[in-house]
């Protein structure tokens, strides 16, 4: 084992940490301001990254409003879930396996759409920074990582930032952790239930965009991103999407190191296994903070 | 039971008799589908609708039932009633393992605990082609010969594969009228209570969750048996996400209701098929309305259908 070759797992795993930090965020945000499992997080950044290679191939759209495109498509769907049967079925108080059956049968229709209008084949996007590479030590870097890792920061930093510093973020929290007392205090409750999904479509778009120009993005992608995701909202707490941030981090960590040492088709094994054993043993994520199940 | 009931009763049974005789070939095979699938979800229905517990992990047990028998008849030539005992006895074991931990874990975490179990589990069929060929897959597993009749048709497959299934039913049946099944239903609408009438709240759900691999181990050994040919394909997560759909669909608390989702998952696919690749999206919307219009399933929500039409003919008669 060379340092050339843990540097450059090391870098591997902050790449697709951030990805799965992305989703988680967005899941983690849903479940934080609405009690919903989005087992359909996946097919936000689908739904993104698709939207994204439209605009630019069939459109052509200039990169970056393409990228903005896309990542408004995920803020739409996601609004649009909330409004056309979350609301309706949080009315009938609907159980949380209801919820989860739900969004799994969303995850299904518009996974077997994509297949339906777009096709079986895999789209790429072009890498941001052009398809030049950073050499350290032998480990190769795509400029496009650097990029996703620092849009990666970025929305995490102003996601804070949302949750904190703005008043539709502190109404959006406030009704999170408790819906009658926001709702005395003149906010509305349904309507930040319906942000909550705008910004989970929101992240799930954006993780799919930038992920696209390494993988490639295909009807499949979604049920994957979304078992990453979730495995990254509970590590990092599933109530706390900044906990999701460091939750994708280790999770990537922990696969791409765990690679060195063995095949690299045990990557899901690892993830997955490791999802398990934390849920098992500390119930409240790596960080240790505020309840999962609480605001 | 009074006449009206044993009418039903015999109609029904001669009904299931002759139906193989009657239509297609490709319904028949169908038709066995549903019977295999109807073992699969019982399980699955008894932990959803007496544990609330959402299994994901079904396709898992499916897969170690198949390619038990696939690997038992294929590339050791043992009588196939070993492979369904090895599947059985090797998914019973693994559920009662990974059961005592996980099963520690309640509503959504367990669910997507067991997603990730299928999501490992489909990892490792794929990675150990020694055992399993990989997507090549095994062949040629013998048709199952039953005292010397030979079960190489689907519509002899099918008195088979119903016969098991109609076994399956009537143990999920004891379970649920059984001393088990109050313990159960005590556990499910109130836990706490359970626990402190010294219900060993682990021990059942573990019990139950062994119950389910069971069933789903035997389904894949039928599976198997039918197809001839097992590969990765056939037991991925999406397999998970459709045995999940059979209770759902039918409504999880009836036995009945496991057969009518089987039938569900099974019919309305091939049926779609024919309006052409959109089938599965509509299979999808299928599904949402489903969950969004009938919390309680098809069978629950034609019940209410009747309790609300025998209202309305009495008020009026």
């Amino acid at each position: 084992m060379t340092l050339s070759l843990v540097l450059q797992a090391l870098f591997a795993g902050v790449t697709n940490g951030i990805v799965y930090a992305l989703v988680g965020m967005g899941l983690s945000a849903i479940f934080k301001g609405s009690r919903v499992i989005n087992a359909m997080q996946g097919e936000f950044a689908v739904i993104g990254a698709m939207t994204t290679v439209l605009l630019l191939t069939k459109t052509g759209w200039p990169y970056a409003a393409a990228i903005a495109g896309g990542a408004v498509a995920g803020a739409l769907v996601g609004a649009f879930i909330e409004v056309a049967f979350v609301r309706y079925m949080a009315k009938k108080n609907a159980s949380e396996d209801s919820f989860l059956l739900l969004t799994i049968g969303l995850a299904l229709t518009l996974s077997a759409s994509v297949l339906f209008f777009i096709g079986r084949d895999g789209h790429l996007l072009p890498p941001l920074g052009g398809e030049g590479v950073l050499i350290i030590l032998d480990a190769v870097i795509q400029f496009h990582a650097l990029w996703l890792i620092a849009i990666g920061i970025g929305a995490t930093l102003a996601l804070r930032a949302f949750y904190h510093r703005t008043t539709i973020g502190l109404s959006m929290m406030a009704a999170s952790i408790d819906a009658d007392g926001a709702a005395t205090t003149g906010i509305n409750v349904a309507r930040m239930r319906t942000f909550t999904f705008v910004l989970g479509g929101l992240l799930g778009a954006l993780g799919g965009i930038l992920v696209t120009p390494l993988i490639g993005v295909d009807y499949q992608l979604g049920l994957n991103l979304t078992l990453k995701g979730f495995a990254a909202a509970v590590l990092g707490g599933l109530t706390n999407p900044l906990g999701a941030a460091v939750g994708g981090l280790t999770l990537g960590l922990v696969e791409s190191l765990a690679i060195i040492g063995i095949s690299s088709s045990y990557k899901d094994v690892v993830a997955f296994s490791v999802l398990i054993i934390i849920m098992i043993l500390m119930p409240q994520g790596i960080l240790g903070r505020a309840g999962r199940r609480g605001g | 039971m009074n006449p009206r009931t044993l009418l039903w009763l015999a109609t029904g049974l001669v009904v299931w008799a002759v139906l193989p005789f009657i239509v297609p070939r490709y319904m028949a095979d169908l038709l066995v589908f549903t019977g295999i699938y109807t073992v699969a979800g019982l399980g699955i229905g008894l932990l959803l609708g007496h544990c609330g517990i959402v299994n994901l992990a079904q396709a898992t047990f499916y897969g170690l039932g198949a390619y038990a028998s696939a690997y038992c008849t294929v590339m050791m030539g043992l009588p196939s009633v070993v492979g369904f005992l090895v599947g059985a006895v090797i998914s019973m074991a693994l559920a009662y393992v990974i059961g005592r931990p996980i099963l520690r874990l309640t509503g959504y975490f367990l669910a997507l605990g067991t997603l990730a179990l299928s999501a490992i589990a489909s990892a490792l069929f794929f990675e150990w082609d020694w055992l399993t060929g990989g997507t090549l897959g095994i062949g040629g597993i013998p048709k199952l010969d039953l005292f010397g009749f030979l079960l190489d048709r689907p519509s002899r497959y099918y008195f088979f594969v119903w016969i098991v299934a109609f076994a399956c039913m009537a143990v999920a049946r004891n379970l649920v009228d059984s001393r088990t099944g109050l313990m159960l239903r005590a556990m499910r609408d109130s836990s706490t209570a359970a626990a402190a009438l010294s219900v060993d709240l682990q021990a059942l759900r573990t019990r139950v969750f062994v119950v389910c691999a069971l069933f789903g181990s035997l389904a894949g050994s039928l599976f198997a048996h039918h197809a001839s040919f097992v590969s990765t394909q056939s037991f991925t997560v999406d397999r998970s996400i459709s045995f999940l759909l059979i209770p759902v669909i039918g409504g999880a608390t009836s036995i009945p209701g496991i057969v009518v989702g089987a039938l569900f998952v099974t019919f309305l696919p091939e049926l779609l098929s024919k309006l052409g690749d959109i089938h599965q999206i509509l299979f999808g919307l299928a599904l949402v309305a489903v969950v969004v219009l009938m919390p309680e399933g098809l069978v629950g929500a034609f019940g209410k259908l009747r309790t609300r039409l025998a209202k309305r003919g009495s008020g009026h008669g």
